[in-house]
C-alpha cells in the first residue's frame, strides 16, 4: 500500500501513485491528514466504483428511455411511478465484507444501510428482502455460525424496524465458505410528490446543513476500504471496522425523517453510510453544484479525544444529514425533538462549491466539493479463464441410482429444500401488506393499501450457472426472477442488481464480471426491463484458501398486479386439474443441483437464454392470465420439473399421475428430461376442460407446452412413460425431508 | 358521538398504523381513530386505548419494561379504574404485564427464536369487552410475531379460578396440545385479562386477521376484538 508523507509521519492509503499526484495537481498542495483520509475512502473500490464504471456505462439510460422511471442508477435508489399517483423506490447492496467477520452486526447494519437509502428518497420502507449466500452447512460449524447469526442479524434488526422480511433467497456452494455474500434488499411506497420532496443533493445556498441521529463513534473507521480489499488471515484484526447496529435508534429514524418531510421544508436528503460524513457531504454539495462551512465542534461524539480525521471518516451507524429551508428551521427541529432525537446545526450551504470543514478554529478541509466524488475510472484487463473448456466438456454419468432415489435426494439438499428456518424468524407480516407471504409462491406479494394494485417482488441468480457461463447464467438469472414475479400474475417493472464478484485486479474475475454485465444488459434491453439500480461488491475471495467466489450477480425485479383476482399462487389447487409443462427443456445439466447433489460435478453445458422465446412464453401466460385459465403457476427452477411438480402438491395434500410419453425426444435421457434446468418453464395448473384450448393458443404463441398429467388426491406421485421405467414416490416423504433438513442441520 | 380510540405510540411502536388501518378503514363505523404520541397522550378525551406491537424503547433491558414507565401508563391507569377498555397487543400485552395492569410475565419462547407464523387460538372467556361478540371454544385463526411471548405465572390455579384466561393456543379441532403451543406458555395461553376484565393483553395479532386479504383461510376473526370493543364502549355510554 503506498504512503503518503503528512506532517513528517507516513500515513498509508489504498491510492495509487497516479491518484496520489493527480490529488496534488489538483490541490495545487498537499492535502492534510483529514483530506488525505477523505480522497482515500472516497477512491475506494466501494465508494467510486472505478473498476466497475466503465462496464455498467453498458445498461441503457433508464430515465432516458422509460417514461415511468422517476430515478435512476446513480442515486440512492432506483425510483418507478406505478401509477394512481404512487411511486416505488427500491434498490439491492452488498454487505459481505463484515458479515463475513461478524455475522450478526455484519447482516443488521447491511439492513440499516439499505432502509437509509430508501428512506432518503422520501418513502416509507416498507419490504425488506434478503438474498443469501454460504458454504454448504453439514459438518461445517463456520458455515453454521454465519448463517445463524447473519439470519439471526437480520431478524433483529428488521423486525425491530418493523419492516417486513417478505422473501430472499439462500444458496450454499463451497465457494462461499470463507465469503459469505449478505445481499439485502428494501423497497419503498410513497405518494410522487413525497419522493419529488427531498432529492439527495443541496442545490440552495444558505440552506442549513443539520446532522441527526445517532452519535459519532469510532466504530466503521475505514469499513469502505476493508471492503474494497480481499480478506486475509489478518482480517479479524480488522472487525473494528464493523459497524454497530441500533435498529431503534433507526425506527426513530425513519419516523423523524418522513415526519420532517411532511413539513415540506426539508430541502435534501442523505444518509451516511459508507465514507461516513465524507461522502455524505461531498455527494449533497458535488451533486447540487454549491458549497458549505461545516463546523465539527457541533457533531455529538460518543467519546472524547476524537481527532478530526476519525469524525470525517467514522462510518457509526443511524445517522442521516438534512439540507434545511432557513425558514423552516424551527418546524423541523421540533420535529426532532418530539421524537428525542439528537441533532446538530453543522453549518450553512453557499455558493463557494468549496467544502470547508472547520475544527473549532482550524480549517481542516477545504475541497472543491466535486472532487471528492470525481475518482477516475481505471480499464481492467479481462481474460476467459483456461479451466472453464475442461469443465464445459465434463458429461453426465451413467444413472447409478433409481430415480426415485435421486428424487429424495435432491428434495432434501440445502439449496432446494424448504427456507421456513429462516423465513419463521422473520416478521412478515408487520405492514399488513404481505399477501403472498414467505414460502407460498415463487415472490413476494404486497398491497398498495387504497388501491386495487398488488406489489410482486423476487431476487436471486443462480451462481452455478454463472460459474459455466457469466454472460448466459446472469440472463438464465434475470429471467428466474422475472419468471418468479410473472407465476405470480405480475409484468415485470424494472430490476435493480447487486453483482458479487472476486477481484477485479485479476483478469479472469473481472471477465467474469464484465460477461455478466452485458449480459444483464442485453436481456433488459431486449425484453424492455429498465436497470434503475445497483451495487458492486469486489474483492470476495480469501487469501487463506485462495478462493474466489462463484459470481453472482443478484437481481431484483420487482412487477405490478392490477386487481387481487389477478394473483396467482403456488399450490396445486383441485384434484382431476391438468398439468401442463410450458417451455422446452434441453439437455442442460450443467451446475445444476442433480450433477452437484449426486455426483459432485460442478460442470456441463449450462442453460442458455433466446429471449424471443421467452418472450413468446411470457405473452402466452399473459394471454392465459387475461381469460383466467391458469390456477396455480411455479417456474421451474433448482432440481428440475419433477421437483418444482412435487413443492406444488405439498400444501394442499394433492398427488399426481404424470405421464412423459411423447413429451420429450429421445434425444434427451430420462434424467436430463426431469432434472435440467433450462430456464424460462413454468408449471401451471388448469381446468381439465382447458387444456385443449391452452394447447391450441400454445401454437399460435409459437411455443411448446405439454400436457404432462392429472392431479389427484392420492399422497403419490406416479410417473409413466419414461424411456427406462416407470417410477412412483411418496409425497409425504419428500415433504418431510423438504421441511426438516435445515432444522436437522441446525440442531448444534 | 362517535367512539374516540387512542393508538397510543411508544417510541418503537410498529403496528400503531395497522392498527389504525383496521380501526379507521375496516373497522370504521361510528368511530374515531387517533395516534397519540406516548407522552402527549390525555386519557380524557378517549373512550378507550390499544397499546399496539413493536419494540417499544428497543425492547433494550426488557420487553416492556421501559414503555410502562411512560406518563402514558398513568394516564392509561385512570382508565383501568373506571372500566373504559383497555387492549395490549404483543408489545403492549408486555407493556400491560410491566405495569402491572395484567399479571403474569411474558419471556423468551422456548425455541429462544423469533417466530412469525399463523396460528389457531380457542377462546375461553367471552365476558369481556373484547370477546362478547365470541363464543366459547370458539377457534381463531391469527398470526403471532414475537421473540417474547410465553406467558409465565406465579400462581396459575388463581387466574384459572378467575376466569381471566381469555384465549389459549389450540390445534385445528380446538385441543390444546403442546404442538399446537408455539412458545412454550404456561397452559398453551394466548391472552389474559384482569379480575375486572376490562383490560386484555394478547399475544397474537388481531389487526393483522382482520381482513380476509391478508388471511391465509380468508378469516377475519380478527375483526371481533375491535367489534366487541366498540359496541362495548356504546352500551356503556348508552
Amino acid at each position: 500500500m503506498p504512503k503518503v508523507k503528512v506532517d513528517g509521519d507516513n500515513l498509508d492509503v489504498d491510492l495509487t501513485n497516479h491518484e496520489i499526484e493527480e490529488i496534488k495537481e489538483l490541490l495545487d498542495r498537499d492535502p492534510s491528514i483529514t483530506e488525505w483520509g477523505m480522497f482515500d475512502v472516497m477512491h475506494s473500490e466501494h465508494c467510486s466504483y472505478k473498476s466497475s464504471r466503465p462496464k455498467l456505462k453498458l445498461f441503457e439510460n433508464a430515465e432516458e428511455n422509460y417514461d415511468y422511471v422517476l430515478a435512476g442508477p446513480g442515486q440512492d435508489a432506483g425510483v418507478i411511478d406505478i401509477g394512481d399517483g404512487y411511486c416505488l423506490a427500491f434498490r439491492i447492496e452488498s454487505h459481505n465484507h463484515p458479515s463475513a467477520i461478524e455475522p450478526y452486526h455484519g447482516a443488521a447494519t447491511g439492513i440499516g444501510g439499505i432502509i437509509r437509502d430508501i428512506l432518503c428518497m422520501g418513502v416509507r420502507p416498507i419490504a425488506l428482502m434478503d438474498p443469501l449466500r454460504f458454504g454448504p452447512l453439514k459438518n461445517n460449524s463456520h458455515s453454521q455460525w454465519l448463517f445463524k447469526y447473519v439470519v439471526k442479524g437480520i431478524a433483529d434488526y428488521g423486525n425491530c424496524t418493523g419492516i417486513p422480511t417478505i422473501g430472499g433467497e439462500v444458496e450454499f456452494d463451497k465457494s462461499f465458505e470463507s465469503n459469505c455474500l449478505v445481499n439485502v434488499a428494501c423497497i419503498g411506497l410513497g405518494k410522487i410528490e413525497d419522493f419529488k420532496h427531498a432529492p439527495s443533493r443541496a442545490y440552495n445556498p444558505g440552506d442549513y446543513v443539520i446532522l441527526m441521529g445517532g452519535s459519532t463513534g469510532r466504530d466503521g473507521i475505514h469499513g469502505v476500504t476493508f471492503a474494497s480489499r480481499t480478506l486475509t488471515e489478518m482480517s479479524e484484526a480488522d472487525r473494528p471496522a464493523v459497524q454497530i447496529g441500533d435498529p431503534f435508534t433507526k425506527k426513530m429514524i425513519i419516523e423523524a425523517t418522513l415526519e420532517a418531510i411532511k413539513t415540506g421544508y426539508v430541502r435534501g436528503l442523505k444518509d451516511l453510510g459508507g465514507g461516513g460524513l465524507s461522502c455524505a457531504l461531498s455527494e449533497l454539495m458535488g451533486d447540487g453544484g454549491t458549497g458549505a462551512d461545516i463546523d465539527m465542534s457541533k457533531i455529538f461524539i460518543r467519546e472524547p479525544g476524537m481527532n478530526s480525521f476519525e469524525i470525517m471518516l467514522s462510518e457509526s451507524q443511524e445517522r442521516m444529514t438534512f439540507i434545511v429551508k432557513p425558514e423552516g428551521l424551527e418546524e423541523v427541529l421540533n420535529v426532532f425533538r418530539k421524537f428525542e432525537m439528537a441533532h446538530a446545526v453543522l453549518g450553512r450551504t453557499d455558493d463557494s462549491r468549496i467544502l470547508k470543514v472547520n475544527d473549532r478554529n482550524t480549517l481542516v478541509v477545504n475541497l472543491p466539493a466535486t472532487a471528492l466524488s470525481d475518482a477516475p475510472p481505471i480499464e481492467r484487463e479481462e481474460r476467459r479463464p483456461s479451466y472453464l473448456d475442461k469443465l464445459l466438456g465434463q458429461k453426465t454419468p451413467k444413472l447409478s441410482l433409481e430415480l426415485d432415489e435421486i428424487i429424495y435426494k435432491l428434495i432434501a439438499s440445502e439449496n432446494i429444500c424448504s427456507k421456513e428456518w429462516v423465513y419463521r424468524q422473520y416478521d412478515h407480516e408487520v405492514g399488513v401488506r404481505s399477501i403472498v407471504k414467505c414460502g407460498e409462491g415463487d415472490s413476494g406479494v404486497l398491497r398498495v393499501i387504497g388501491t386495487n394494485k398488488f406489489i410482486a417482488a423476487s431476487v436471486g441468480v443462480n451462481s452455478k450457472h454463472c460459474y459455466l457461463d457469466p454472460y448466459h447464467g446472469a440472463k438464465g438469472g434475470l429471467v428466474e426472477v422475472c419468471s418468479n414475479v410473472i407465476a405470480s400474475g405480475a409484468t415485470p417493472r424494472a430490476m435493480v442488481n447487486c453483482c458479487n464478484f472476486g477481484n477485479p485486479e485479476k483478469p479472469e474475475s473481472y471477465w467474469f464480471f464484465s460477461q455478466a454485465v452485458q449480459g444483464m444488459a442485453d436481456f433488459c434491453k431486449n425484453m424492455r426491463i429498465p436497470v434503475v439500480g445497483g451495487n458492486v461488491s469486489f474483492y470476495n475471495e480469501d487469501e487463506v484458501t485462495n478462493t474466489a467466489i462463484k459470481a453472482s450477480p443478484v437481481m431484483m425485479i420487482v412487477g405490478i398486479i392490477e386487481g387481487e383476482e389477478n394473483i396467482i399462487s403456488m399450490p396445486f389447487k383441485n384434484a382431476d386439474n391438468h398439468i401442463l409443462l410450458i417451455g422446452e427443456t434441453k439437455a442442460e445439466l450443467g451446475g445444476s443441483e442433480y450433477h452437484s447433489v449426486i455426483y459432485d460435478l460442478e460442470g456441463g453445458t449450462p442453460p442458455k437464454v433466446e429471449e424471443k422465446q421467452i418472450k413468446a412464453t411470457w405473452d402466452f401466460l399473459f394471454e392465459l392470465y387475461e381469460n383466467n385459465l391458469v390456477k396455480a403457476n411455479h417456474d421451474i427452477n433448482k432440481g428440475g420439473l419433477i421437483i418444482t411438480v412435487a413443492e406444488m402438491c405439498f400444501k394442499n395434500k394433492l398427488g399426481a399421475e404424470l405421464n412423459f410419453k411423447g413429451c420429450y425426444n429421445e434425444k434427451l435421457r430420462d434424467d436430463e428430461f426431469l432434472f435440467s434446468e433450462s430456464v424460462g418453464r413454468f408449471i401451471i395448473e388448469v381446468d381439465s376442460n382447458d387444456s385443449e384450448k391452452i394447447m391450441e393458443t400454445a401454437k399460435r404463441f409459437n411455443v411448446e407446452v405439454k400436457n404432462i398429467g392429472v392431479l389427484n388426491s392420492e399422497s403419490n406421485i406416479s410417473v409413466k412413460g419414461l424411456i427406462e421405467k416407470d417410477f412412483i414416490f411418496d409425497v409425504k416423504k419428500m415433504k418431510e425431508s423438504y421441511d426438516t433438513t435445515i432444522p436437522n442441520l441446525m440442531e448444534i | 358521538m362517535s367512539i374516540k380510540i387512542a393508538v397510543i405510540q411508544f417510541p418503537g411502536s410498529n403496528c400503531d398504523l395497522d392498527t389504525l388501518h383496521v380501526l379507521q378503514n375496516v373497522i370504521a363505523d361510528g368511530i374515531e381513530a387517533e395516534l397519540i404520541w406516548h407522552n402527549h397522550f390525555k386519557e380524557s378525551k378517549f373512550d378507550g386505548c390499544i397499546l399496539p406491537g413493536g419494540f417499544s424503547f428497543g425492547d433494550y433491558l426488557r420487553s416492556g419494561i421501559i414503555a410502562a414507565h411512560s406518563p402514558a401508563l398513568d394516564e392509561a391507569r385512570i382508565m383501568l379504574k373506571d372500566g373504559r377498555p383497555i387492549i395490549g397487543i404483543c408489545n403492549g400485552f408486555q407493556i400491560l404485564t410491566e405495569a402491572q395492569f395484567l399479571p403474569g410475565a411474558l419471556l423468551r419462547n422456548e425455541s429462544l427464536k423469533f417466530i412469525c407464523k399463523w396460528v389457531k387460538m380457542r377462546v375461553q372467556n367471552t365476558n369481556t369487552p373484547f370477546t362478547h361478540t365470541m363464543n366459547n371454544g370458539d377457534i381463531i385463526n391469527i398470526p403471532i410475531a414475537h421473540g417474547e411471548g410465553r406467558y409465565f405465572i406465579n400462581n396459575l390455579k388463581e387466574l384459572e379460578e378467575n376466569e381471566q384466561i381469555v384465549f389459549q393456543y389450540c390445534n385445528d379441532i380446538g385441543e390444546l396440545t403442546k404442538e399446537a403451543n408455539p412458545n412454550g406458555s404456561m397452559e398453551n395461553i394466548a391472552g389474559v385479562c384482569n379480575l375486572e376484565r376490562n383490560c386484555l393483553g394478547v399475544m397474537p395479532h388481531p389487526e393483522r386477521s382482520s381482513e380476509a386479504i391478508l388471511s391465509p383461510y380468508k378469516t377475519e376473526h380478527g375483526k371481533f376484538f375491535f367489534e366487541s370493543m366498540v359496541q362495548f364502549i356504546k352500551r356503556r355510554s348508552s
